[in-house]
């Protein structure tokens, strides 16, 4: 159909609703700026941007270098295009086509079976993810951008101005600028631009913390290790819109809230296990994070230290006990109506997650995976824009939450003959899951929020959960300023929890503690770092494929020891300079000439008629 | 709307006192000088009166009066300069015409006399449309237009090109018919000017406010 052919091309426009009456003021301009001002109305929308892997690119781009200038016309409009246009189109009108081609309801914009390249099986052809468009993975020639809603209703009314003045002179038209430096350049993979410099990896900081905090002077660590993890960051179409509400902050959030419930619980250091809460980001583009720090475990290095990586179960009879586990803490719920079952044994295996990282390294990793469904995603938006706070439910993450919490005790404590009391008294705090929620998935109130701005200093208001690139030298302590927001409120969030309390009393630090088994917490509010005994550290995370050598990333080449690096997209994003939408009224080329040959005939027949006037006066002054 | 366009609204504001400037006035220097002392004045005027009423603006009022009382003011005190600028060019007239005797030139003739007037109006009428119009003209160079809500037919540039014409011509042909009136003493000449000056300022506020 017409709307997604390439002839005529085709810039099109989602927004996420339709119904908002706008009602318009005329400003009273002061000032050249003003008028400025007025005649360009800058319209603020999420662009879908370009990214690039070993063998192409993906996303959206301006076709050359310079800004895309086209006429607005809505969707439902837009028929028989003959010149460039921008089309609106709406979330509905979208579906609608998705749903009329690939018989879709509900949006994902990625595959079927995402990463599949990844599973430990062979059956790649499974539909986890039914709902998958995959459109988000093929590159597009062509600026995309999501309006927000006031400017939704904004370009509406432009585009429907634009089809009653049909005038032929004037036009409103939208300029797109989203010059990507790879198109620039002419690089159009990832390992041609990341040599040119004109792209940047993706990646970001992990972290990772152990209950009870790991005594660094023992120089042989022995207590098995039982490790949580999850993941903190999505992907969508549209760079800065993912939220990932479901998947997987709903996860993040069950891992925050059972670290909280079981930070309340004594006597860990008589335990048998030790627990390592792990919460991994990249997992989205290639699982950047598990395979970086499996890697790092590998190599033994610093950030990790502590951690050995045979001390993670590797026992076959761990998978019972986790089974036994959960099933005893459900119990131990019975009061709250909750259900723990074992997935369907049509499935080929564990669902796309970091444990497919785990298993892939080393197959006889013993792992289990919490989801909310069974045989396929029950996520409508996975890696959709639209997976928001209304796609997840508070009461089924603290359910959640409780769950892992009392399995973890049963499991660390390895005892089977426990007091009922001992485990009722681990709680999760409701409280705490609805206030995470509003600060990590929506704007209001967003990172500024009370328990956010208690540990960090925040860049932005609004929470997103894209990966981003990786800035500078990948160090396992980093330049706070390159680690992005929710990395840094995880850390501290997890070192508060995590932390043992001090003796003597703490010390206010700004940076780093002089004690080695010692965290800076709330380091980034002035006067308020304190040291604490914890062990949480920040791992990088970004491809195994990637070295950061004297200032440029190399692409190593594949290493037989390392499956899953062959595999490895080694995702990266096109440099930029800046992005913008912006809408103004044009005239035609004609009315421009028009006004130029006016005023030339107008100077030309003013001077005319001062020397017709000079010789008539002078005429009748001879007379005189 | 590009440089085109531009350069078209800058010629229809000012190209006729372009065309006069090079038929009539280049051709003595006198003139020239005129010209210029004349936009200096209407400046110097101009600035006066912002000085005066930067007390009471920006006039956040909805009702008409206040902005009659600024029109009103502001036309009275550019009149009040014109017989200033009568008076001294009259002495300006008796020392170059006690020099013409002197020297055994012939004296002014009324045509010398018209083409100072019309000198003067032009520095007048140039330095109005070089601060109210072209100054706008700035965002004219670039891609876009404008329109007002309230004449939706031409675009924003194009009518302030062509009002500034509108008072470039007016305050041209004012100079010369008031310095006709005060030389004769003919008072419906006199008054005529400042009449027109305050119905086009009245006419033009109510417009765009």
């Amino acid at each position: 159909m017409k709307a997604m052919a390439v002839r005529p091309l085709l810039l099109f426009f989602f927004f996420a609703q339709v119904r908002l009456s706008f009602s318009g003021e005329l400003s009273s301009m002061e000032s050249i700026p003003d008028l400025q001002e007025s005649m360009y109305m800058v319209v603020d929308g999420y662009p879908c941007v370009r990214l690039l892997n070993l063998s192409g690119k993906i996303g959206c781009s301006n076709p050359g270098r310079e800004k895309v200038v086209a006429s607005i016309r809505r969707f439902r409009n837009a028929n028989d295009l003959t010149q460039l246009t921008a089309v609106l189109v709406s979330l509905d009108e979208l579906q609608d086509l998705l749903h009329r081609h690939f018989g879709l309801i509900g949006f994902s914009p990625t595959q079927k079976f995402p990463q599949a390249e990844f599973a430990p099986y062979p059956s790649i052809n499974y539909e986890w993810n039914s709902m998958g468009s995959g459109i988000m993975l093929k590159a597009y020639d062509f600026p995309v951008f999501l309006l927000s809603e006031s400017s939704t209703s904004m370009l509406q009314e432009v585009a429907d101005k634009n089809e009653k003045v049909m005038n032929g002179y004037t036009t409103s038209v939208a300029e797109f600028d989203l010059v990507m430096q790879t198109t620039k350049a002419g690089t159009h993979d990832s390992e041609s631009c990341l040599k040119e410099q004109t792209c940047l990896p993706l990646g970001g900081y992990s972290v990772w913390s152990s209950l009870p905090p790991i005594n660094m002077s023992l120089s042989y660590q022995s207590k098995p290790i039982i490790l949580l993890v999850a993941s903190m960051d999505s992907a969508s179409f549209f760079r800065d819109k993912s939220l990932g509400a479901d998947s997987p902050i709903s996860g993040l959030l069950s891992l925050l809230a059972a670290v909280d419930a079981l930070s309340r619980v004594d006597g860990w250091n008589d335990l048998n296990k030790q627990l390592v809460f792990l919460v991994l980001t990249g997992e989205a583009w290639g699982y950047l994070g598990s395979r970086r720090f499996l890697h790092e475990l590998d190599m033994q290095s610093d950030g990790v230290s502590g951690l050995n990586s045979s001390l993670i179960e590797m026992v076959s009879s761990a998978v019972n006990d986790a089974l036994d586990a959960l099933k005893r803490a459900q119990d131990s719920l019975k009061s709250e109506n909750i259900e723990v079952l074992s997935s369907n044994s049509s499935n080929p295996g564990i669902p796309p997650s970091s444990l497919m990282a785990f298993l892939k390294k080393n197959s006889l990793t013993s792992g289990i995976v919490l989801e909310d469904f069974d045989t396929a995603f029950t996520n409508k938006f996975y890696h959709s824009h639209l997976d928001d706070m209304a796609n997840i439910n508070s009461s089924a993450v603290v359910a959640a939450a409780s769950l892992i919490a009392r399995s973890l005790y049963i499991l660390a404590s390895d005892n089977n003959d426990m007091h009922s009391s001992v485990l009722g008294a681990i709680n999760v705090n409701t409280s705490l899951v609805e206030e995470l929620m509003g600060c990590l998935l929506s704007c209001k109130p967003g990172l500024s929020c009370e328990m956010v701005k208690n540990y960090i200093a925040p860049a932005n208001v609004c929470p997103s959960h894209y990966v981003g690139v990786v800035i500078g030298e990948p160090s396992f302590k980093p330049y706070l300023g390159y680690v992005d927001d929710v990395s840094r409120f995880v850390w501290n969030f997890l070192a508060d929890r995590t932390s043992t309390p001090k003796e003597n009393a703490s010390s206010s630090c700004s940076k780093d503690c002089t004690n080695e088994d010692e965290v800076c917490i709330r380091a980034e509010i002035n006067g308020k770092g304190v040291c604490v005994i914890s062990t949480t550290r920040y791992v990088p995370a970004y491809s195994t494929r990637l070295m950061f050598e004297s200032g440029i990333w190399n692409v190593l080449p594949p290493n037989s020891s390392d499956s899953m690096g062959s595999v490895d997209p080694v995702w990266t994003e096109s440099n930029w300079n800046t992005i913008g939408l912006r809408v103004y009224t044009i005239q035609n080329g004609a009315y421009d000439h028009f006004i130029l040959i006016g005023g030339i005939t107008v100077t030309i027949l003013a001077y005319f008629m001062i020397a017709l006037a000079r010789s008539l006066i002078t005429k009748a002054l001879k007379r005189d | 709307m590009t440089v085109a366009a531009g350069i078209g609204y800058a010629l229809i504001a000012l190209g006729p006192s372009l065309s006069l400037f090079v038929a009539v006035i280049s051709k003595k220097p006198f003139l020239i000088l005129t010209v210029l002392s004349s936009t200096l004045l209407w400046l110097i005027s101009l600035i006066v009166l912002s000085g005066i009423w930067r007390a009471f603006l920006p006039l956040k009022s909805t009702t008409w009066w206040p902005f009659a009382l600024l029109i009103i003011s502001s036309v009275g005190f550019q009149e009040g300069l014109r017989v200033l600028f009568w008076k001294v060019y009259k002495r300006l007239e008796d020392t170059l015409d006690a020099f013409a005797d002197r020297v055994g030139k012939p004296r002014l003739f009324l045509t010398d006399k018209m083409q100072i007037a019309l000198a003067g109006g032009l520095g007048h009428g140039v330095a109005h449309a070089v601060f109210f119009c072209l100054s706008l003209l700035t965002p004219a160079f670039g891609p876009a237009t404008f329109y007002v809500d309230r004449c939706p037919q031409m675009p924003f540039f194009l009518i302030s090109a062509i009002i500034a014409l509108a008072f470039v011509t007016i305050h041209t042909f004012s100079m010369v018919i008031a310095f006709n009136g005060y030389a004769e003493g003919n008072t419906t000449d006199q008054y005529f000017v400042p009449v027109v000056h305050l119905v086009a300022g009245m006419v033009v506020k109510s417009a765009s406010a």
